[in-house]
């Protein structure tokens, strides 16, 4: 007699997770299988260098939804989130206004602190910054409600799933029509053309728009990445909760606190438990079959993982209509991001401001100009991972002393570009020693700066997408299961038709980041499909 | 009781062939019209114009968007247009000595393009099919003046249920196809349908052309789609000539407007709009007259209109501030040709017939495409850029008219070129532009440098200085996702009314955006009339 539940949830990343807590919650006897020995997905932390801990893909919190932390009181679950304070952009020796060694731009969470850094490179931009910041907030607090609507089918005729969208587009004839402007800007622009209507300083345009490539196959020129630089204003108002940071422990940390409330709701969770597939009789989900034979029942299956895996690697080819087996080989992934760990027994130090301090202790984006940013992408547009690559470095233990050894420090660098498609010369990433040539070329580019980088590691883990796809199961190693490119967002995620979380097949739902609204560690995704199955199932959702 | 003041209803600033087509459709409704030109001929980018002893495509080289029911509207046949169609639309050598070429006949070109594999060849039929649906109801919004999201009225709703029809008619398929696609980059549009790399880069030219994007830019798709709109290209692109250049559009349009009572003035620069508490009174010319109009039309595009002919006070800061950010990066470079006999294509062999097209060079695989878009971002001129050439004489002989035997002329448009350099620098570089053009026309014609007898490089600093097309943008505004429809040139200034009042805008900068279609002229012409008959009422 195989097990019985009324919900199996195949994935144990945060959003698999969230989804299991919801329908515990809700009364549902819920099991999370997750195929690695430790949960979190690419919310992971991991011992890779003995004695030294890291978050190996996410690392950092931006937008985990607050009625989330609220909802499931994940605080009391071991959530603690640490500030990361500002974001530092070095440059090199004989650039910016300074001279001499080298300057660097930094901005931190102190708004008048930064004005006045601002305008020691030029007072138009410091006056622009005070102006750009208001009209951002006032732009993330109008698009924020569409994080929690489920998306409408448009061909469809059945006009209910139409009025959220209604009400959005209502707030949005009450909007001035500059901010009606700027919004259409934010949907449309490149991130670089955005900002130019601002600002004039280039590090700083650099720094900025890089918050709209991340996790993407595009360029800080290619139309449509201008959106994503209202993420970071997002964070800000969500307000009570300090959504910016590390969490402590690293991003598993966020993970854990979350399976332990799901726990505590009566959800079960197994690791080690691969789904061989998704069983379908007579086109209904009646459950999963794990690659050690076992046969588990349940009434609703929710795959977290991404549409390619779920749909191509877990179902029988023949169990999905055509029409939508080509609309989902056509969603688009491209990896386009590596991350290159390290472990060190010493803080780098920069050039441009030597020493310890508080410039450590946000993020340093490796940025100095828009044109090595765009260059970075015109080398992975070819095949070719990034000769300069952009890099998001981040010191975790400076804030969580815990990661490493007394003393000793863990860095975490996100970086991109790297795609998952080499060019043809090149081979693949396991050939010609490529991944270590990019390991390489990523200590180069922070050598540039901070030169002593090359005599403090003690160990060093590189992770190229096909080594995000091997480990995490990632398709293409894309971060957030799925390009967030314009068409592939909103209605169109992840299948046009398919944006609500259903799928062809009865009682099979999709709750990772391959749904709206797409990637990042911010649970919407989880939390709304498992809303979505209690609606069905004629639950209360409260 | 200002109207019977006036000696004009309306002064249209720019005798391109959009203000001419404004002029035209006003006239006919009965306004007494005015256009300003400042140049000494009328057609704006749509002209023909003396080079070499024959007469060359300055700027536009086809006129196939030309909007049919405009031509039928103002009777243009009668009034000297004549459109030549030849049967080949695009031909496209590549390096391997074989040639993309697509016909106005579906079934030939599916034949043409077997040498490139039987699933491409077939798969075009169904791209063929897809483009056309999809860009009909492309073509039903350029027919409409955008609806007014300020204040809805009865008209902008019954508009909706009009759009939602078309919306509807094009199938659940399609329906969801269209919502998918048009942020999309062309590469991977035309990438759903080809594997062949020179299908790929001929077909995805189009959403490229113009702009100052590569294949890989998303939003590409919509320019595509939009080229197709309003003509029968279908997937091959409209390759249609008039007789006597572009420039006999502008004629036809121009004689069209006479005849229904309009003035044209030509060698008459308008240097502002004159406004008195915030409404319209008029223009001023350079040479210091004044001319009052209740309406001035603008042919010019919107950021020169509101950022330099307009006063600053009147605009508004934070007007200002939007007109003064419509992207207007020109990368195109035209470089005009007269030979002294048929170029020679190996990849056409023999075959004069299949030159009579589009001759695009380097759209050889999306790469390429790309790359020739990459230095332009930096500043540089590309290595090996993408042309699209014609070679109008070949079915239009009126223009060699009197030249010696076997003279055709070669118009030649080239991308990309970089944005921001100064015009003092293009000055500087206008020959390497033209060596560049005739370089890159080698590796397909051998041995067309030597036939060349007289040649013309406009750069887009020209553009800009000869023509008045700010930034060297031939679209008047860059045609990205931010300026499409609702919001081109501007969100909440889509319906050709700009924020002075009398003020409208009837040129390429106004949906449904460039090329020589006539549409902007003609919805804008439709907007000016509808606010006089309600102003009388």
């Amino acid at each position: 007699m195989p097990q019985r539940y009324d919900a199996v949830i195949i994935g144990g990343g945060h959003n698999g997770l969230i989804s299991a807590a919801y329908l515990a919650r809700a009364g549902l006897k819920t099991l999370v299988l997750e195929r690695r020995y430790v949960l979190g997905g690419a919310a992971v932390t991991e011992e890779i260098v003995p004695g030294f801990r890291f978050s190996v893909a996410s690392y950092v919190v931006s937008l985990l939804r607050p009625e989330i932390i609220r909802d499931l009181d994940l605080p009391k679950y071991g959530l603690d989130i640490l500030p990361l304070d500002g974001t530092f952009t070095p440059l090199r020796p004989g650039e910016g206004p300074k001279g001499g060694g080298g300057d660097y731009l930094w901005r931190v969470n102190d708004h008048g602190r930064t004005v006045r850094e601002l305008r020691r490179w030029s007072k138009g931009d410091a006056e622009a910054y005070e102006e750009y910041g208001q009209l951002m907030v006032e732009m993330a607090r109008f698009i924020k409600p569409i994080l929690g609507i489920v998306p409408p089918d448009l061909t469809d005729n059945d006009p209910r799933p139409l009025l959220p969208v209604a009400a959005l587009a209502k707030r949005f004839a009450q909007l001035p029509e500059r901010q009606q402007a700027v919004f259409v800007q934010l949907m449309t622009m490149s991130a670089k053309d955005f900002l130019d209507q601002w600002f004039e300083t280039d590090p700083l345009k650099a720094t900025m728009s890089a918050s709209g490539i991340i996790g993407t196959y595009q360029g800080i020129n290619s139309p449509g990445t201008a959106y994503v630089l209202l993420h970071h204003y997002m964070g800000e108002i969500d307000g009570a909760f300090r959504a910016w940071g590390i969490p402590k422990g690293g991003t598993g940390g966020v993970s854990y606190s979350i399976a332990r409330a799901a726990q505590a709701l009566g959800a079960e969770i197994r690791t080690e438990a691969p789904v061989a597939r998704i069983i379908v009789r007579n086109g209904r989900a009646t459950g999963v079959a794990l690659e050690s034979g076992e046969e588990i029942e349940a009434s609703v299956v929710l795959a977290s993982t991404d549409a390619k895996v779920t749909f191509l690697d877990l179902l029988e080819p023949n169990t999905l209509p055509a029409e939508f087996l080509e609309e989902v080989r056509r969603f688009k992934f491209r990896g386009s991001s590596g991350k290159v760990n390290l472990a060190v027994d010493r803080l780098p130090d920069f050039t441009c401001l030597p020493g310890e301090g508080e410039h450590l202790r946000g993020a340093i984006s490796f940025s100095p100009s828009t044109r090595e940013m765009e260059q970075a992408y015109d080398d992975a547009k070819y095949g070719h991972w990034s000769n300069k690559p952009y890099i998001d470095m981040i010191i975790p233990t400076l804030v969580d002393p815990g990661m490493a050894p007394p003393g000793k420090h863990v860095i975490s660098c996100f970086v991109q570009y790297a795609p998952y498609r080499l060019a043809p010369e090149l081979g693949t990433w396991d050939d010609n020693g490529n991944r270590e040539a990019f390991g390489d070329a990523v200590i180069n580019r922070i050598a540039e700066f901070a030169p002593n980088i090359k005599d403090i590691i003690i160990g060093r883990q590189v992770l190229t997408p096909l080594d995000i796809e091997r480990t995490m199961g990632l398709t293409e190693g894309n971060i957030f299961q799925g390009e967030l490119s314009l068409e592939q967002l909103f209605f169109n995620r992840p299948v046009p038709g398919y944006a609500r979380f259903r799928t062809p097949v009865q009682n099979l739902w999709l709750s990772g980041s391959s749904t709206h609204p797409g990637g990042g560690l911010m649970g919407a995704n989880g939390r709304l499909a498992a809303l979505e199955v209690l609606k069905s199932r004629g639950r209360k959702v409260a | 009781m200002a109207d019977t003041m006036n000696t004009y209803d309306a002064i249209v600033v720019g005798a391109g062939h959009n203000g001419l087509t404004a002029a035209a459709y006003m006239a006919r409704a009965g306004l007494r019209v005015l256009v300003l030109e400042s140049r000494a001929i009328v057609g704006g980018a749509a002209v023909t114009e003396a080079l070499g002893g024959v007469r060359v495509p300055s700027l536009a080289h086809t006129v196939g968007r030309l909007r049919p029911s405009v031509v039928r509207e103002l009777d243009l046949a009668s009034h000297g247009l004549s459109l030549v169609a030849p049967e080949v639309r695009v031909f496209a050598p590549q390096a391997d000595g074989r040639a993309v070429t697509l016909y106005a006949d579906l079934a030939e070109s599916v034949d043409a393009l077997r040498t490139f594999g039987e699933d491409d060849a077939t798969a075009f039929v169904e791209y063929d099919r897809r483009v056309r649906s999809l860009s009909r109801f492309l073509a039903d919004l350029g027919d409409e003046a955008p609806p007014d999201i300020k204040g809805p009225g009865f008209g902008d709703a019954l508009l909706g249920l009009r759009l939602g029809r078309a919306f509807r008619g094009l199938g659940k398929r399609d329906a969801r196809t269209i919502l998918r696609v048009l942020a999309m980059a062309v590469a991977d549009f035309v990438a759903e349908s080809f594997t062949s790399e020179p299908i790929r880069a001929t077909t995805a030219w189009r959403g490229v052309r113009y702009t100052a994007t590569g294949p890989w830019s998303a939003g590409s798709t919509a320019v595509l789609l939009a080229d197709v709109a309003g003509n029968d290209g279908g997937a091959a692109g409209e390759t249609v000539y008039a007789k006597g250049g572009p420039g006999a559009v502008s004629d036809a349009l121009a004689s069209a407007a006479c005849a229904a009572g309009a003035e044209i003035r030509v060698d008459a620069k308008v240097i502002a709009v004159t406004t008195r508490d915030g409404v319209v009174t008029g223009v001023a010319l350079a040479s210091g007259e004044e001319i009052a109009a209740p309406a001035v039309v603008s042919g010019l595009d919107p950021k020169q209109l509101l950022t330099k002919l307009v006063d600053p006070v009147t605009v508004g800061p934070s007007m200002r501030w939007r007109a003064g950010n419509i992207r207007t990066p020109g990368t195109v470079a035209k470089v005009n040709l007269v030979l002294d006999g048929v170029p020679d294509f190996p990849a056409a062999g023999g075959d004069a017939k299949k030159i009579r097209g589009r001759i695009q060079v380097g759209t050889t695989s999306i790469d390429d495409v790309e790359r020739a878009f990459d230095s332009s971002k930096y500043g540089l001129l590309p290595a090996s850029p993408v042309l699209e050439a014609t070679i109008p004489s070949l079915v239009d002989p009126s223009l060699v008219a009197g030249a010696p035997d076997g003279t055709q002329v070669m118009s030649v448009l080239m991308q990309w070129m970089p944005p921001k350099l100064s015009a003092e620098e293009w000055a500087s570089r206008r020959d390497e532009v033209g060596d560049l053009a005739i370089r890159t026309l080698e590796t397909v014609a051998p041995g067309i440098g030597g036939r060349v007898k007289a040649r013309q490089v406009l750069t887009p600093a020209d553009l800009e200085g000869e023509y008045g097309l700010t930034g060297g943008h031939p679209l008047h505004a860059e045609p990205g996702l931010d300026s499409f429809f609702l919001w081109r040139p501007l969100l909440g200034w889509a319906r050709y009314r700009m924020p002075v009042e009398g003020l409208y805008l009837a040129g390429s900068g106004a949906h449904p955006g460039g090329g020589v279609t006539a549409t902007p002229g003609r919805n804008a012409a439709r907007e000016v009339i509808a606010d006089r008959r309600k102003k009388r009422r």
